[in-house]
């Protein structure tokens, strides 16, 4: 059982990496989206494996089936052309003043998971999903509803932002 | 390496390709996509650190949770912010989004 964990971590790793680096290096916008639906799939994996089962359908419905059908939205509304928005390459300037913004706050981040280790329980606990739900309708309702609040508003904000008036200016 | 440090590093990954597109894509589009990364690694740090730890396991899955909702959020303010971007100025390109209007 020890070594199938450790083959799907390893899996999990491989369809991150790749799902991101096709995320973030990929000329063309739609190629990037499927890069990232990738990424959020392997990051449902990492949570099957983490005893979070929850969270891993969490995860599916809400990024892979909304925030990434927005994102198309968001590509489809822009009249993007089938070349690729992202074709003409950058400066090199530009690409390495990017990788060194990268790399200096992630080498110190490493830096510091990798030297001060926390202790650990090494298996992940279980928490049955009747506790999450009495949860949110206990000690942190109050937090539950300001979300709702706060997506309430971001989509009224939304529709107000992309109303197109007629007749106006 | 224990397995918490995995998962940070896996979750470390994640920022560093969302810190990598967002500040080398040249479309607002890429943008969110990298904004969305970094979001992901950052409920992926925080559901292995309560699972892995003593800590209340709960509370990082509740916490978790709410960083999907901001996400989700986020991801229709921008769309909404995109869509009036592209209708003013014809394009998403950030360099072409240059002029301010008081």
């Amino acid at each position: 059982m020890e070594h199938m964990a450790k083959i799907a971590f390893g899996l999990y790793t491989l369809i991150i990496l790749g799902g991101s680096i096709l995320a973030v290096g990929s000329a063309s916008l739609v190629r990037a989206m499927v890069g990232l639906i990738a990424t959020l799939l392997g990051v449902a994996g990492m949570y099957m494996l983490l005893n979070a089962q929850f969270m891993a359908l969490m995860q599916i419905l809400i990024y892979v089936g909304a925030v990434c059908v927005l994102i198309f939205f968001a590509i489809m509304l822009t009249r993007a052309d089938g070349k690729g928005e992202e074709a003409e390459s950058a400066p090199v300037r530009k690409n390495v003043l990017a990788l060194l913004a990268v790399l200096v706050p992630g080498s110190i981040l490493a830096w510091l998971v990798m030297t001060k280790p926390q202790p650990t329980t090494g298996i992940p606990v279980e928490v049955a999903i009747e506790k999450l739900g009495l949860g949110l309708l206990g000690p942190y309702a109050l937090a539950f509803e300001l979300i709702s609040v706060v997506l309430l508003i971001s989509m009224a904000g939304a529709v107000l932002l992309a109303w197109e008036r007629r007749g106006g200016k | 390496m224990s397995n918490l440090v995995l998962y940070q590093l896996v979750a470390l990954i994640l920022l560093m390709a969302g810190l990598f597109g967002i500040t080398q894509r040249k479309t607002l589009v890429g943008m969110l996509i990298s904004v969305e990364l970094m979001l992901n690694g950052a409920g992926l740090s925080i559901v292995a650190a309560s699972q892995l730890t003593p800590a209340n396991a709960m509370l990082g899955q509740l916490g978790t949770l709410f960083v999907m909702g901001l996400a989700a959020a986020e991801a229709t303010l921008v769309l909404a912010i995109i869509v009036v971007v592209a209708r003013r100025f014809g394009s998403t390109k950030t360099s072409d989004v240059s002029t301010l209007k008081g």
